[in-house]
Formats: structure tokens, sequence, C-alpha cells
């Protein structure tokens, strides 16, 4: 797995209100267009990227546990959980975030660097 | 020849940008009183340009293209990302560079002989920069010098480093050619976790151990216990993002080591915030 570009990809979806409306509207959509336009130039992007099907999978299945258990980096990860359950879908973060504490508690620290 | 007036550590919880207002929350009321406090402190000192040193949360510098140590040289710096705006309502703006104090710390032709620095000439600063600078400098008068350290995307410099680029900015700040007045602000956290299980836990410390050691390494001006306590491993225990901790360490050495004039952990309902504040007697004085 590559967390580079499962870094990437939830930085791109909190980083700006466009991105963060079309995934949090359809995330395989989304995903599909992302590894899509990586496959159109050799030229690296912030916009795209390749994922492997454990990455994707629990990137459209917003799994973030597992995501955390890859190591995703935990402050991206919570921005991105954040920016989609609370900002886009309207989620209460003062109860949310003790649903995502929960997925994640299991995994304790693993390492995330790159 | 320029002067250096005073060296300050300060947090940057983009949190407090709508909660650290009046009238002040109960649990709040010490952080704004510290804030008020250090920015009275910069007004009395006559400081002219802040030297902030922070570390950007991956959005002017990225996994792509991620400098150990980078040094703002512009004459403007515009401030708020997207996102920032969107989750913490922060408020976009722009505050004055000071490419002269660039330079003393860069140099033009050549890189300073012992840190090999990168320069940015155009940055957005995100909060590491915008949250101290709103409650530093309420009025945005002060002009800036933005320094990025990297302690976010591992490998990080080592502390040994942060505190050797604490003693070359208070060198090259001294030996600027120019009739200035500069305050140092470095901006990092105590105990912090963002995105793991000790993350949010209503004001009780990932790590107190952790804090009151840290706090008294300031108090104490204990250089070489901070270096030795400041390793990857421990830091990250404290909490994934302790590693900020390490831009501290550079205020402390700016300071010349010296034990800080103003050092607490500051409690609220966040995790403890560093408030450190420095004297700095010229060097050589």
């Amino acid at each position: 797995m590559s967390r580079y570009e499962v870094n990437k990809i939830m930085a791109y979806v909190d980083g700006d209100p466009e991105p963060l409306e079309q995934f949090s509207a359809d995330p395989a959509g989304f995903v599909d267009a992302w590894e899509r336009r990586a496959t159109e130039t050799h030229v690296p992007s912030l916009d795209a990227g390749p994922l492997t099907d454990e990455e994707r999978k629990a990137i459209i299945d917003l799994d973030y546990g597992a995501l955390y258990a890859m190591g995703a980096h935990p402050y991206l990860l919570i921005h991105f959980a954040r920016a989609v359950e609370c900002d886009a879908r309207g989620a209460n973060f003062a109860t949310w975030k003790e649903e995502y504490r929960a997925q994640v508690t299991p995994h304790g620290y693993p390492p995330f660097f790159t | 020849m320029a002067e250096l007036v005073g060296v300050f550590g300060v947090p940057h919880n983009p949190l407090l940008w709508e909660t650290l207002r009046p009238p002040y929350p109960d649990d709040l009321e010490r952080a704004a009183e510290n804030f008020d406090r250090f920015s009275g402190l910069i007004q009395d000192s006559g400081a002219e340009t802040l030297v902030i040193v922070g570390s950007d949360h991956f959005r002017r510098f990225f996994f792509d293209n991620s400098p150990a140590i980078i040094v703002g040289k512009a004459e403007r710096y515009p401030t708020g990302y997207p996102n920032e705006i969107r989750t913490f309502g922060i408020e976009p703006n722009e505050v004055a560079g000071d490419v002269a104090i660039s330079e003393a710390i860069l140099g033009t032709t050549n890189l300073p002989g012992n840190f090999d620095l990168g320069m940015s000439n155009e940055w957005l600063l995100d909060h590491a920069y915008s949250i101290p600078l709103r409650y530093l400098t309420p009025r945005h008068d002060l002009a800036v010098v933005p320094i990025h350290t990297n302690c976010n995307m591992p490998p990080v410099p080592t502390a040994r480093r942060f505190v050797e680029l604490g003693e070359y900015l208070r060198t090259a700040i001294e030996a600027a050619p120019v009739d200035r007045k500069v305050a140092i602000v470095t901006t990092g956290h105590l105990a912090t976790d963002l995105g793991g299980p000790k993350q949010f836990l209503g004001g009780a410390s990932p790590d107190a151990e952790f804090d009151a050691q840290a706090v008294e390494w300031m108090r104490t001006g204990s250089i070489a216990d901070a270096i030795d306590g400041c390793g990857f491993e421990r830091l990250v225990n404290a909490g994934n993002v302790t590693l900020q901790f390490m831009n501290l360490l550079t205020g402390l050495a700016a300071a010349g080591g010296r034990p800080a004039t103003f050092a607490e952990g500051t409690a609220s309902r966040y995790a403890a915030m560093a408030f450190f504040h420095w004297d700095t007697p010229r060097s050589g004085r």
C-alpha cells in the first residue's frame, strides 16, 4: 500500500469546497475519476493517483479504522473525516468524534511515515 | 544592526478562532490573558518584525514537496486556506513581509554556512501563523518572516537541529545590517493527539507527565535535558502531533537557553497550551 496516495486523496477532498462536495455526494464516482486521471498522463498531480483495492475500499466505505490502521496520516485522516461527516453531511461533531474514536482505538498507534 | 527584543512560544489551535473571543468562556480566560500579556510585551518591546517559527499543516508543503526548514522571502503573505475557512471559520487576511530580515536569515547569493534552508517567494500562510498573529498582533501591523519546519511528515529534523536553528536565528538577526527590532515567535504543541485514540479528551492531557517536564525544561532553561527528552518515539507517544513541540525548543535556544520569564501549560477544554516568554539581553552585552 501507499500511505502517500491515501494521504493525497484525503488532503485533496478536505482542501477545497468542490472536491468535498463531489466526494461526499458520490465517493465511488469520485474515486473512479481520481484513478482514471492518473492513467491519462505521466505527469504526477495532486488531484489524481492510483489506489490499491484495500485503499480504494476503505476510502469509498469511509472506513476510518481501516485507513488509520494502514498508516494514513492521523492529522489528515481526522480532517478528511470531519470534513465529510460534519461539514458536508451535517453530523454533530461532539457526538461523531466519539464514533471516530471507537473506530481507531483498537489499532493503537500505527506508524505513519510515508 | 537589528535587535532581538523577545522570544515567545504560543499555541495555534485553530479551534481557538471561534472559541477564544469575548466574552471569554471560563475555561479559556487564562489563555486569553496569556495572549494579551504577550501581545502587550511585544508592543512594549517595540518589535517591528516577527519571525514566526511554525509548521504548515500539509497545505503549502505536502508529501510531494516537503522541505525540512524553509524561510519566507516575500513582500506580502496572504493567510487562510479554504478548508480552514470552512471548518474553523478562520477569516482570510494578509500581512506584510520583511525581506531584509528574510535575507539576513537566508543570505542572498549563498545560503548560510551551517544551514541549508529552503526559500519561498510566495506563501499562503495557514493557522500555524494566522492564529498567533491574530492574538499577538490584533491589528496585524507588524511585518512577518514565516519559517516552516517539518514536524508533521517523518522523517523530521532532530530536536538538536531545532536547537541549532534557534541559535542560528538569534545570530543571524543580530547580524542583520538593518535598524530593526525583531521578536521571534515559536508555535507548537505540548502533548497533543489528533486523529488518534487520545484526541479531544475534553481538557485532559494525553500525556500530563510530558507536559510537566516540557514546561520545566523551559522554566529552568534545560536545553540538554530537552534534547534528550524529545526523541521521535517519546514525542509521538505523547500524542501524534506532539512533534511540533520541537518548534518551542527553537525558542528556548534563540533565547540563549536561559530560563523562561514565563512558562505555563495552560489548561482549558483543549490539550494544554504552551505559553512561554523569554527576555533577550543582547548577545555579548
